[in-house]
């Protein structure tokens, strides 16, 4: 089956995006909205329904009162999103692990990669223990 | 006079009660000054960050408050002499502020104490030895030649981590104050509770006017910290740990 992605995202109000959002913007980034997940990157031959199911029954992953699971159309990042991934993370894992930052502007449109670039650089990816994937 | 030293508290510090008394006890006018009131820094001598969860730890342990208002006052002090101190996450703040070790540029981190090699948090008692020459670092510079420090480890991420190049750089540059030691004052990387390159428990700038220290030395601090091995019939007398502070304390009274 190759690779898949799943986004776990929470369905609550997330005050972790709020306070990145609010940190972007007194770094002087035009960012209006700011969604975050985790994204778990599979890599095996089990079908896309059994890993679902996988993943709503670990407890360390998802609960349901307050994620919504969602499989990614692609394994790599979308426009005006970035993946941080650890940089001792296994990289051929069976699950691979990232947190994903989507970065909007007032007209709910997706960040150009210029301002992506600032974010990652002055907040949300530490390159001493981080990698950002774009 | 008495050094005026700010205990900074950002939401989410827990320990600023305990790193205020330390101070007072050591000597130091030390107050305790909530994010809020970042203006009023201005007045103060030198700043201590001590230990919690600044932010809940939201995007990385200290980075959000790395950006915090009260570190632009921080790291204006520090980049005009003025001695900083930063314990656990108050370490891991000064490390991601860029002021420790300080190799590039402000808020351009080349460090972090990040999540321990076990994958869990650890709560240890920890000697520290001092591995670099008195004059290095002012804020430990009037510590006994070779004392060991008690301290504990109480993190989740205690383990530093940097690129081999910046880990170079590190160990070159005698950034490395404090290592962990057994009791004998040997010290060895294998020694670090969590995995920590080279060893490390404490890292100073090129200065050596701020340090940042992973364990927690004034947990470790008055003889009710460990009344089975009492230092003195006064359980409320400083020992162990407090030796830092004191140092702290000193060098303040000489700056």
């Amino acid at each position: 089956m190759g690779e898949r992605a799943f986004a776990v995202a929470l369905k609550i109000p997330d005050n972790e995006a709020y306070t990145a959002m609010r940190a972007l913007q007194r770094l002087g980034i035009a960012v209006a909205h700011v969604r975050r997940a985790d994204v778990l990157v599979f890599n095996g031959d089990e079908g896309d329904e059994t890993v679902r199911e996988r993943i709503e029954r670990d407890e360390t992953l998802f609960n349901p009162n307050k994620h919504r699971l969602e499989q990614l159309a692609s394994t790599h990042p979308r426009e005006g999103e970035v993946w941080i991934e650890m940089l001792d993370a296994p990289r051929s894992a069976p699950m691979r692990r990232l947190v994903s930052w989507r970065l909007f502007g007032g007209a709910d449109e997706p960040l150009g990669g210029d301002e992506l670039d600032a974010a990652c650089i002055r907040l949300l990816c530490n390159p001493a223990i981080e990698r950002a994937i774009r | 006079m008495t050094a005026r030293v700010a205990v900074l508290v950002f939401p989410g510090t827990n320990s600023e009660e305990e790193t205020r008394d330390l101070l007072l006890d050591c000597g130091a006018d030390a107050r305790i000054v909530h994010w809020s009131e970042a203006a009023s820094l201005a007045y103060y001598d030198a700043f201590v960050l001590p230990g919690g969860f600044a932010y809940e730890d939201r995007i990385r342990a200290g980075a959000i408050a790395a950006h915090d208002a009260m570190l632009d006052v921080v790291i204006e002090a520090a980049q005009a002499g003025k001695l900083v101190m930063g314990i656990c996450n108050g370490a891991q703040i000064l490390l991601e502020a860029g002021l420790v070790p300080g190799s590039g540029e402000i808020r351009r981190p080349t460090a972090a104490f990040t999540h321990n090699a076990q994958g869990h948090f650890i709560c240890e008692r920890v000697l520290l030895r001092r591995t670099v020459a008195a004059e290095r670092c002012a804020i430990a510079a009037a510590l006994p030649e070779d004392a060991l420090i008690p301290a504990w480890a109480a993190h989740g991420q205690g383990r530093l981590a940097a690129s081999t190049a910046h880990l170079e750089d590190i160990e070159r540059g005698g950034h490395v104050v404090f290592r962990y030691a057994d009791a004998r004052g040997a010290t060895d990387a294998h020694l670090a509770p969590q995995g920590s390159a080279l060893g490390a428990a404490a890292l100073t700038n090129r200065e050596g006017n701020v340090l940042a220290i992973m364990p927690h030395p004034e947990r470790d601090a008055w003889n009710f910290n460990h009344l089975d091995r009492r230092e003195g019939a006064d359980v409320l007398a400083p020992s162990g740990g407090s030796v830092l502070f004191g140092s702290f304390v000193t060098a303040l009274e000489r700056w």
